[in-house]
């Protein structure tokens, strides 16, 4: 055990080379404002490079990171509240913090014995300060591994940033060390206002979503607080082929959805429900469908409850979960997402609601496109695992993206469970139907 | 309303009748020279050749005395040709630009200092006003050791970034100035708070593979003000060697004296000194009078260390927890002005114009006999300097001299602007003032350059400075990718 341990060398905050616009300040989103109580943590794998030195990678990886920082003033500004009460960033240069470790043993035999636990040990992270101003909201880890390879681990608060922006970040990062350009700017700019003239007056907003955001809001059940729970995260891999008879299996036209319907019916098993599926809320990135461009820097993840109707004895669960979850997805377009914000603009509240408490979470984030991080000519991260913390409540399922030489249509699910559970469900009947490689866990 | 315009007309008088005097005595010799001249060449004239041939003849000149008094007059031209000091010039300097990647921005130093001093809210609040009203600017750099949370000042980590300094402002010297390691015979290095053995020095003989029989030397412990000791000690050298290059590297360590206490007197230079260094080529040989940018017409040091005060004002020491740092007494100020006074008085005689120091003179003499409450004259500096480079060690010192020698803005905007990019960078901020004005175009061939420096001791050194010719703007130099953006105005406090 103690040759897999990280040897911590320096902690630093890393600036731009330009000094940002004085007195230059972003207010938050509605959107970005439900999030405070989140974090995001990503840890790429990358195989060992030509340049065997230690310290050198990590030396040229700071240094284009001060570059890339020039055009991200959010990223190295402060948390401060405006005079409504509601949080801004005060972009006031202070920088991001960057960790630099080194372990022993090689990239590759650390991923075969990785788990949750010591892949968090990547990534650094640091809860929100008494203090808030001085508290550094994006953080940064380098791992040297001293057989070869690197892990960059990246952490930020949900609060300014959602997956699909961090991964953007980190792009532009590995775009700028590489070619010393972006391939993609970031737009910093806020959600589209709401829609004036040509309101219907019998328009009904929709309800459900608003509802379900409501009761999340409204919700100050103690489960929040309660931390004992001992979660596992496990990493199935699901190859191309299987994937495709999933989507058969179940009908459905997205893997997303197939791989959501699979997993929901797999977790209320081995939650115990007998009889139905237990709660889940589907996490969409709704860029598309607000007409916002990819490089919109923000949150821009809608969460939705999704409905099922009791098993028919002549449908099998599995189609029914899937459809179930296709509905849900369909019905977040672009008129019931504007209500939605226009409704979050006019209800204030008091305590940020922890927006994956309650029900199990299944978040899409198929289309990152993680693996297209080239630090190096030539080098593809061997994996990319993404975590969305603290995880509480029943769990959490997030379907990624696979390496891309396993082909477009495999996929990769991180499931958090108590560790209990998760065993059963490796254990499942259905799950080991479509013949998933356990990478983790 | 019409009280004014007689104030103007007055002023305008007052104006011109300061001219017409300055004139006149500055220019008195000639003023007498001219009529006698005049008077000789008349009477020359009136008597005619003849006449003149005639008392040639009267005086009776023998071959002796011919050839006594001319060997006397060889003999007298070559004693004063040989005593006169050799000249010596600055042939080129370069000055360390510190990577981008250092910077520190006063939002990271001010989160640093809350982590590092969590216990003493009130020493932090303390760096925060003092850097609000420091001048500093957003891309001063701090080594890559202070960076580190915790910072990590080790001796490893002092060397290395002596060398990153050193070496970085010694390679664009050798590289400007086509000088080849070789020829360099005097090698002066001065660097007051870091001192390893191996020397500085050695550092540089050994990384440059200087020559075995060079004269080297490795200043310690002088302050701020030690840049100028060292381009004096070279003079000196440089008349006992004829035909010498000396180069002098003036710099200032940051890594090991970064101050983790919290006794706020000796906070004080944590949030001011910065990275920087400087490295100057002097020579006396022939060849470089053409190509040389400036020659160096005087060097006046004043030490005030006789006074207890002045001696105690800059003291390095222990704090209660044993933590070492420097502390800065409340009456610096004071003991600068002090300390320039006493500079002044020597250096006033060597080059005001005489019509100053008459007025001085006429003045000290007044005080002294008939009216002591006659106010003292200041002398006016503007006519003696085209150019001022006050060492940038805070915007309290820049401002105090800027009110004692009455000189404009503009004269000061050399050390504010350095003062906003570099940070006090100890001995070498009077090197990115001289580069600054250079780079705006200011120089011109001419020019006299004033260079005052303070320094712990408490010490007062100037040097002045005549521009060889006049100077191109290059690229090569610190402040070219942010020239255009001086000057800035830099507000009394910066809000954080």
């Amino acid at each position: 055990m103690t040759s897999e341990m990280i040897t911590y060398i320096c902690k630093r905050t890393v600036v731009s080379t330009k000094p940002a616009q004085a007195g230059k300040c972003n207010p938050l989103s509605v959107f970005d404002r439900l999030m405070e109580k989140n974090h995001i943590r990503i840890v790429y794998y990358f195989p060992s490079t030509r340049n065997g030195e230690p310290g050198v990678v990590t030396k040229k990886l700071r240094e284009s990171l001060s570059h890339v920082l020039t055009c991200f003033p959010i990223v190295t500004g402060r948390l401060q509240k405006k005079d409504d009460g509601h949080w801004m960033i005060k972009c006031n240069d202070a920088g991001v913090r960057m960790v630099e470790a080194r372990t022993q043993g090689s990239v590759e035999e650390w991923l075969k014995n990785v788990n949750r636990d010591k892949e968090l040990m990547l990534v650094t992270w640091e809860d929100m300060f008494h203090k808030p101003y001085f508290w550094a909201t994006f953080y940064v880890q380098l791992t040297e591994f001293e057989e070869g390879g690197l892990a960059i681990g990246f952490s930020c608060s949900h609060l300014l940033a959602d997956p699909t922006s961090a991964t953007m970040f980190v792009k532009a990062w590995a775009d700028t060390t590489l070619a010393g350009t972006m391939l993609a700017p970031p737009f910093f700019h806020p959600l589209p206002p709401p829609r004036l003239g040509n309101k219907n007056p019998n328009h009904n907003p929709y309800t459900d979503l608003i509802n379900h955001y409501k009761s999340t809001i409204d919700d100050r059940s103690p489960a929040f607080t309660n931390n004992i729970t001992n979660y596992v995260t496990a990493t199935l891999a699901f190859s191309g082929p299987m994937v495709q008879a999933c989507m058969l299996d179940t009908s459905r036209p997205s893997p997303f959805e197939a791989m959501a319907g699979l997993l929901w019916v797999c977790v209320s098993k081995v939650k115990g429900m007998k009889q139905g599926l237990i709660s889940m809320s589907i996490c969409l990135d709704m860029r598309k469908q607000l007409g916002l461009d990819k490089g919109f820097f923000g949150n821009c993840l809608v969460y939705n409850k999704v409905h099922h109707a009791e098993s028919l004895l002549d449908k099998s669960e599995l189609s029914e979960a899937a459809r179930a979850v296709g509905e849900s997805v369909t019905k977040m377009n672009n008129e019931r997402i504007m209500d939605l914000i226009e409704w979050l603009e006019h209800h204030d509240y008091e305590f940020p609601p922890l927006m994956n408490g309650h029900d199990l979470i299944c978040a899409n984030l198929e289309d990152l496109d993680p693996y297209a991080t080239l630090f190096e000519e030539g080098f593809v991260p061997i994996r990319v695992s993404y975590y969305v913390e603290p995880v509480f409540g029943i769990g959490q399922i997030l379907v990624l993206q696979s390496p891309p030489s396993e082909g477009p249509l495999s996929r990769m699910v991180m499931v958090t469970l108590p560790a209990d559970e998760l065993s059963k469900l490796c254990d499942d009947d259905l799950i080991l139907r479509f013949n998933p490689t356990i990478l983790m866990g | 309303m019409p009280q004014t315009l007689p104030d103007f007309s007055n002023s305008v008088k007052l104006k011109y009748v300061k001219l017409g005097y300055q004139y006149l005595v500055n220019h008195i010799l000639y003023l007498l020279l001219v009529p006698i001249m005049v008077a000789i060449l008349i009477e020359v004239l009136r008597l005619g050749p003849d006449e003149i041939l005639n008392l040639w003849k009267s005086l009776h000149f023998d071959l002796v005395q011919i050839l006594c008094s001319s060997f006397l007059i060889i003999f007298i031209a070559t004693v004063y040709f040989m005593s006169k000091p050799r000249h010596v010039y600055l042939v080129d300097y370069a000055c360390y630009k510190p990577p981008v990647t250092c910077r520190v921005p006063f939002a990271t130093f001010m989160e640093h200092s809350r982590l590092i001093l969590k216990n003493n809210p009130k020493s932090v609040e303390f760096q925060m006003r003092i850097l609000e009203r420091s001048g500093l600017g957003e891309e001063t750099c701090l080594p890559p050791a202070i960076h580190y949370i915790p910072p990590t000042p080790t001796m490893e980590a002092a060397r290395g970034e002596a060398e990153l300094v050193i070496f970085s402002a010694m390679d664009s010297l050798l590289q400007k100035t086509g000088l080849k390691p070789k020829d360099i015979d005097i090698l002066i290095v001065n660097c007051s708070l870091f001192s390893p053995t191996p020397s500085l020095s050695a550092m540089v003989i050994n990384k440059y593979k200087l020559r075995s029989n060079i004269k080297s030397f490795n200043l310690s412990g002088m302050g701020c003000s030690a840049g100028l000791i060292s381009i004096d000690l070279a003079r000196d050298l440089l008349q006992v060697h004829p035909n010498s290059n000396a180069v002098v590297v003036s710099t200032e360590i940051i890594t090991p004296n970064y101050y983790q206490g919290n006794e706020r007197a000796m906070l004080l230079p944590n949030c001011l000194f910065r990275m920087g260094g400087a490295a100057i080529l002097l020579s006396n040989r022939r060849r470089n009078r053409s190509r040389a940018k400036y020659r160096l017409v005087h060097v006046v040091r004043t030490h005030k260390g006789a006074d207890d005060k002045a001696y105690r004002c800059v003291f390095e020491e222990e704090d209660k927890e044993g933590k070492v740092g420097i502390s800065l007494s409340k009456d610096l100020m004071a003991i600068a002005g002090e300390a320039l006074k006493s500079n002044i008085t020597t250096i006033g005689p060597l080059v005001l114009p005489a019509s100053e120091q008459l007025l001085f003179l006429m003045t000290l003499i007044g005080r002294k006999i008939f009216n002591p409450k006659w106010k003292p004259y200041i002398p006016d500096f503007k006519q003696a300097f085209e150019h001022f480079c006050i060492h940038a060690g805070g915007r309290a010192v820049i401002d105090e001299l800027q009110k004692n020698l009455q000189l404009s803005a503009e004269h000061v905007e050399a050390s504010r602007m350095t003062l906003h990019r570099f940070g006090n960078t100890s001995s070498s901020s009077l090197w990115y003032e001289m580069s600054y004005i250079e780079e705006k175009g200011r120089m011109k061939k001419g020019d006299r350059v004033w260079q005052i420096a303070f320094g712990s001791g408490f010490k007062c050194n100037s040097a002045v400075w005549k521009c060889n010719k006049t100077i191109k703007t290059t690229t090569d130099n610190p402040w070219s990718d942010c020239i255009d953006r001086y000057p800035v105005h830099i507000p009394e406090i910066v809000k954080l």
